[in-house]
């Protein structure tokens, strides 16, 4: 790939002629195809196939490369979703007139000079081929201008055939324009897919760079008209925001991590969405490392992990990670469009998400609202602000998707203030006084909102202190022995009472489990519950002993088809599980290879599923029927304990109907 | 049906007859009391007062009673009750029958309650027909005279270590069983086991053989609480599927009996209870009562549910037991006792201080002695010659 840079280095074409040498022709056989050598334009255009697919792959090279250059402005201009044109405009350092013609030439680059340098790869292009791989599939010109000339040149090519450098008017750096796409290729012309499909594809490739890059300005236009258009000196907060849209604001949650200073080369800042606005694919997962859009299944299990139980199985939070690192630690050179990375130590990596993400969210509120709740089980969920969420590639061109929008901007000024007025509650209904997305500076804003409109200063901003302790529950309505209603600053809580029990327990039992080391106490039994058993069971249960400690269970074999429990975790005694019930299902475990093999590595994950199952024995069921003390002690463990807002599998245990959703549905705004 | 009755006596009855009688049922007829007006040919007069919830059935007899005209009658349980109670001014009420309604009349109020036709009200064992058929069609398996005051001991020993909660693998019962002259019960909630032994009374032969049998935890329950005078008699008998359970009278059922309770047996095995027992403890601990009681009740302050263990450390040497408990996120407690009498080496062991409290408050005598074995082998509470009581340790962690 090949670039804007001032230097190029020679390290050049001679790729293609070695490979000519060692394939020596072969005789025998009836009339055999003879071997030739490919013209240099079809080798090109053979290795362009690896890089270039489509026009969204030309625009992610030529802004990698702008990048490199060191550009703080890139400005994109598409034609027909990129097919007739595309062309880049950066003000990088630009490159030396007398060297354009190499940067035609495959294999040339001015940012490896030697394979050592592979090893810590600070650019985002290094393998010299992006330029000479485009430019063999459509007609092509670069202008460029550094910072020491008086005027740019322009040197045009068309396939093969390239042109001689001449001066042209142009401003420091880089301009590359792209015609015709894949003209001399029809076959893979043929294979673009619609414009909308094409332009979509293109933006995304902007939306990523434009995501990886936040000090950089980026301007998308297609057809003439502004789609994009984010300023430079952004930070990441604010960029994300820009490109995923400003009124998911609400629904995300910042993480960080700052690791340089321990010496282990890595910070890492993220919005990752609240368990309400998870997607059902992990499409909407964008993740950075060093400046490089990447699908990184160490980083995306990590995320995964994070959000474990808090959405349903099947369905994948929302995320935005940039992670910059030691360029050392991180192998970029493993995938041809480069779309993955491999970590020199990809634990700590997965270490260092997970925990940020786990962070950011315990520290949260995520009971969901009973609007978007009813509007996502319905599938309703076409709000606007989902459309940012990158995924829909063709919503920007679509009139429908302008339209939405107009709408949510049309809302009036009153609606605005309702929601400062809202985010002020929020503020003092969680008594944390710096917690990432409400600071103090939209504080002061909420508190001026409210100045200004008299119907806001109901929420007494002279006197927040007597706002500051979350006013316990008192009244619990219990609903047909299965959920519990209840009331809160912002509106009334509905409970199922199994979902949030079996949280407590699981939290109580985990904590045990994990974090005092020392396992679960356990009743021994008076007569041991007999189970039957396959003799693999049996086989099995001596390896298991140590795990089933910790969990307060002992196991032991009467016979080969036999086990007695001998001890069962008191907790669970006195919840009245049955020994025998818990001991088939871990046996039952142990006989599947899969849950065998994540059984003898006695994994967090194991130990959390059968915690898990515990929890939801042990657990309150719907129908029990619970006294008043029972009722509020339970909604008291719903403050304390982490992840109250989904049951252990991810369904929530809780939905808040707000004030202004009750006031809403009986149309009184 | 018309008679005049006490109404303190009729208040008592009807209060014990309504234990039986279930609170929800979807047959009306199951919730009502049924009323008996017998007029004997020698004289005098009774009212036999019954209710039923199909598993267990108490039937009272008052004889403070005038009974103008005898009859039958079945009154809705919780009205009745109500009515009774409150004409509390009342020495005496009348109650007549007429069609399908009874009036219940004081001296100023008269209440007319709808009934149910009689014949609807389930046909209740008696104890003197069963124990006829003894010779005729042998139903009968035991049949034994107890005194009431022993009856009560047996159940008061035994009905605390039954489980609380229905649970599929809890025996929801207590083991009776009669082998001679001694009666046995034993109860057990799978962690716990309290045995205890009573003689039995006149009219019982050391002969007989064994049998046993499983009675529900909640007749028990009512047995226990229709013994009055310590020394009335009860005369038991015992079939494949019932217990019958009669107060007063005599063995052979001739006399009438004062009150009558008939329960089903809970079907099932009882867990081999004699194998649980340990046999070979070698530490033998002597406390006096009171003194472990309110150690043990101190040190379960700082337990939770999910962390019940009391550490028990048993020092030969210092002649000391040094109980500690720990509740996560609350505190610890240590609490040292002394020790009367200890055979045996020193040994350290968790248990749940509630089941060791649980026995010694129905403990009578003043000494009481624990055995051991081992850190993970059950412990034995022993307190006079006739309770035993096995407590399976918790594992300390």
């Amino acid at each position: 790939m090949r670039d804007g840079a001032p230097q190029i280095d020679q390290e050049v074409a001679t790729g293609s002629r070695r490979a000519v040498e060692v394939a020596a022709p072969v005789g025998g056989g009836p009339k055999p195809a003879r071997i030739a050598v490919l013209s240099p334009l079809v080798a090109s255009q053979i290795a362009a196939g690896e890089v270039v697919e489509r026009p969204a792959s030309v625009v992610k090279e030529l802004i990698e490369n702008s990048v490199d250059a060191g550009a703080m402005r890139i400005e994109i201009e598409l034609e027909q979703g990129g097919i007739e044109l595309i062309r880049i405009m950066d003000d990088g350092c630009g490159i030396e007139p007398e060297d354009l013609a190499l940067a035609y030439a495959p294999h040339a680059t001015s940012k490896v000079k030697s394979a050592a340098e592979l090893e810590r790869i600070p650019t985002l292009g290094f393998r010299g081929e992006a330029v000479a791989s485009i430019a063999s599939v459509s007609r092509m010109s670069i202008r460029s201008r550094t910072p020491m000339q008086e005027s740019a040149f322009e040197l045009e090519s068309e396939g093969d055939v390239l042109g001689k450098a001449k001066p042209a008017a142009g401003s420091r750096g880089t301009t590359v324009t792209v015609r015709n796409l894949f003209f001399n290729t029809p076959a893979r012309r043929k294979f673009l897919r619609t414009i909308p499909t094409e332009y979509g594809r293109c933006v995304e490739a902007v939306e990523n760079a434009a995501m990886a890059h936040p000090a950089i300005g980026f301007t998308l236009k297609h057809d003439g008209r502004v789609t994009l258009d984010v300023p430079p000196g952004q930070g990441p907060r604010d960029r994300l925001l820009a490109v995923l849209g400003k009124e998911l604001e609400s629904e995300l949650l910042e993480c960080s991590a700052d690791e340089m200073d321990a010496g282990r080369g890595m910070t890492m800042f993220g919005l990752v969405g609240k368990p309400s606005i998870a997607r059902g694919s992990n499409k909407a997962q964008h993740i950075f490392v060093n400046g490089r859009p990447v699908r990184d299944r160490t980083i995306m299990h990590a995320i995964a992990e994070a959000f474990r139980g808090l959405i349903e199985p099947g369905r994948y939070p929302t995320a935005a990670i940039l992670i910059e690192m030691d360029p050392a630690m991180v192998d970029v050179n493993v995938h041809p469009q480069k779309a993955e990375v491999r970590f020199r130590d990809g634990s700590r990596v997965h270490q260092a998400v997970l925990h940020a993400v786990r962070a950011a969210l315990a520290k949260e509120d995520l009971t969901p609202r009973a609007e978007s709740m009813v509007e996502r089980l319905s599938g309703l969920a076409q709000r606007p602000m989902w459309g940012g969420w990158g995924a829909d590639a063709a919503r920007a061109i679509l009139p429908a998707h302008g339209q939405v929008q107009v709408a949510s901007s049309a809302m009036p000024s009153a609606e605005a203030v309702e929601q400062d007025r809202q985010k002020f509650a929020e503020y003092f209904a969680r008594q944390q006084p710096m917690q990432g997305r409400i600071g103090y500076a939209s504080l002061q804003q909420a508190m001026s909102a409210s100045e200004a409109q008299p119907a806001a200063s109901l929420m007494q901003p002279a006197e927040p202190e007597l706002l500051m302790p979350p006013t316990p529950a008192k009244q619990v309505l219990q609903v047909h022995k299965s959920f519990l209603v209840t009331q809160d600053e912002a509106g009334v809580l509905i409970v199922d009472q199994h979902a949030l029990h079996e949280r407590v327990m699981f939290e109580f039992l985990m904590q045990r489990v994990m974090k005092d080391g020392a396992g679960l106490e356990s009743q021994r039994l008076l007569v041991p519950v007999v189970v039957d058993a396959t003799e693999v069971q049996v086989e099995r249960l001596a390896t298991l002993t140590p795990l089933l400690n910790k969990l307060g269970m002992e196991l032991s074999a009467i016979g080969p088809r036999t086990v007695a429990v001998q001890a069962m975790a008191t907790f669970l005694i006195e919840k009245g599980v049955d020994a025998g019930e818990v001991a088939r299902e871990l046996l039952e475990k142990a006989e599947s290879e899969q849950g065998w093999q994540s059984l003898k590595m006695a994994s967090e994950e194991v130990v959390r599923d059968i915690v898990n199952m515990m929890a939801c024995k042990a657990a309150v069921k719907a129908g029990d029927a619970m006294t008043q003390t029972e009722l509020a002690d339970l909604l008291a463990l719903r403050e304390a304990v982490d992840r109250s807002s989904n049951c252990p599998h991810g369904r929530p245990t809780t939905i808040r109907l707000t004030i202004q959703d009750l006031e809403k549905l009986f149309g009184r705004t | 049906m018309k008679v005049i009755c006490d109404r303190a006596a009729l208040l008592s009855a009807i209060n014990a007859v309504a234990r039986a009688v279930p609170s929800r049922s979807p047959r009306p007829q199951l919730q009502c009391i049924k009323i008996a007006a017998v007029k004997p040919a020698k004289g005098g007069g009774e009212l036999v007062v019954s209710g039923t919830d199909l598993e267990v059935a108490i039937r009272l007899s008052i004889s403070q009673v005038e009974v103008n005209q005898p009859g039958e009658v079945l009154i809705p349980s919780d009205k009745l009750r109500q009515i009774v109670s409150a004409e509390s001014n009342e020495p005496t009420l009348t109650l007549e029958v007429a069609g399908d309604h009874v009036t219940i009349r004081g001296a100023d109020a008269t209440f007319k309650l709808n009934t149910y036709p009689v014949a609807d009200f389930p046909p209740l064992a008696s104890y003197a027909e069963t124990v006829a058929q003894t010779s005729a069609a042998p139903r009968t398996r035991t049949n034994f005279g107890i005194g009431a005051g022993v009856l009560r001991t047996l159940a008061d020993r035994t009905l605390f270590a039954t489980a609380k909660e229905q649970s599929r693998y809890a025996i929801n019962g207590v083991l009776m069983k009669r082998d001679g002259k001694k009666l046995t019960m034993v109860a057990t909630d799978g962690k716990r086991l309290a045995l205890c032994n009573g003689g039995l009374g006149a009219g019982s032969s050391k002969d007989d053989k064994a049998v046993s049998a499983i009675i529900p935890t909640k007749a028990l329950q009512m047995l226990r609480d229709l013994v009055g005078d310590v020394e009335e008699p009860v005369h038991v008998v015992l079939t494949d599927s019932q217990l019958i359970c009669a107060f007063g009278g005599d063995i052979s059922g001739k006399e009438p009996a004062r009150a009558t309770l008939t329960s089903n047996l809970v079907e099932g095995t009882f867990p081999p209870y004699e194998d649980v027992i340990p046999k070979e403890q070698d530490r033998r601990v002597t406390f006096d009562r009171d003194v472990l009681r309110s150690a043990v009740s101190r040190a379960s302050l700082l337990t939770t549910e999910e962390s019940r263990a009391v550490r028990m450390k048993f020092s030969n040497t210092g002649k000391q037991l040094h109980l500690s408990s720990r509740a996560a996120e609350m505190g610890e407690a240590d609490i040292r006792c002394d020790i009367a009498k200890f055979e045996g080496d020193d040994i350290e062991i968790g248990f749940n201080p509630n089941y060791i409290v649980d026995a010694l408050k129905v403990i009578p005598e003043t000494e009481v002695i624990i055995e051991l074995k081992a850190a993970n082998k059950p412990g034995l509470v022993k307190a006079g010659a006739d309770f035993v009581y096995v407590v399976m340790p918790l594992n300390l962690t």
